[in-house]
């Protein structure tokens, strides 16, 4: 890849908006956006969150590129998605349990955190929204 | 909870390679690289298709987090973790069974 080649031309700009329309709308409430969501929701570090999946998208859509299609190839990508998925697993079980009431080592203020019913119904609310958020 | 200015490098350390790895391996091989693999097919043209698509996927995480903000702000701080758990065991579970849909 030469600095030539980096050089965008103005004739490129339909290219490159056709592709970011496309990849951008592709994206909208996809899994990984989905991920990005609950990670910066739960994190203090937006910054970081920001840089991290930035930097993997990118490295990822560059891995892609450079493998020219063949990346399932060079990568066993299912079995990293498969590693993936487990770690989802794990970090999603290690919120839940956190956000459990007995988990909570504070003081408990309020009464909607003491019986396991009314956090099913508090869960079962939200549940819908994820729902509709995820088709 | 506590002590959190004396590592807060390390904890945007921590917070950075946790998202990068967690959205990189969810990443590989989706349909946004598929996408972007056959513009880039057709055009010929891989760095213009290479930039628009770091834009977009640029574009779609800071969607993502400032979505993930906003929802902290509106909802308690329980729910929103328990929300956020049921959603990462959703979405574990479907990555899941794709991945081992493919192996098979």
């Amino acid at each position: 890849m030469t600095f030539a080649e980096l050089h965008l031309s103005a004739l490129d700009l339909p290219l490159l908006a056709s592709t970011f329309l496309t990849v951008f709308l592709a994206e909208l409430g996809d899994k990984t956006q989905l991920a990005i969501v609950t990670i910066s929701g739960t994190s203090n570090r937006p910054g970081a969150v920001f840089a991290g999946s930035s930097a993997a998208l990118v490295f990822a859509s560059l891995l892609g590129a450079a493998a020219g299609g063949s990346l399932s190839a060079v990568i066993p990508t299912n079995a990293l998605q498969l590693a993936a998925s487990l770690g989802f697993l794990v970090i999603g079980i290690r919120l839940i349990q956190r956000s459990t009431p007995n988990s909570e080592d504070g003081v408990d203020g309020s009464d909607d955190g003491h019986s396991d019913g009314t956090g099913d119904e508090s869960v079962q609310g939200s549940g819908d929204e994820s729902g509709e958020n995820g088709h | 909870m506590s002590s959190v200015q004396d590592n807060a490098s390390s904890q945007w350390g921590i917070a950075f390679i946790t998202t990068f790895t967690t959205v990189f391996l969810a990443e590989l091989g989706d349909k946004t690289q598929l996408a972007a693999l056959l513009l880039s097919a057709q055009s010929g043209k891989p760095v213009v298709v290479f930039v628009g698509a770091s834009l977009a996927l640029i574009s779609s995480s800071l969607v993502g987090v400032l979505l993930g903000r906003w929802l902290a702000k509106v909802m308690a701080p329980q729910q929103l973790e328990r929300l956020a758990g049921i959603l990462m065991v959703a979405l574990g579970l479907w990555l899941g069974r794709q991945a081992v849909v493919a192996l098979a």
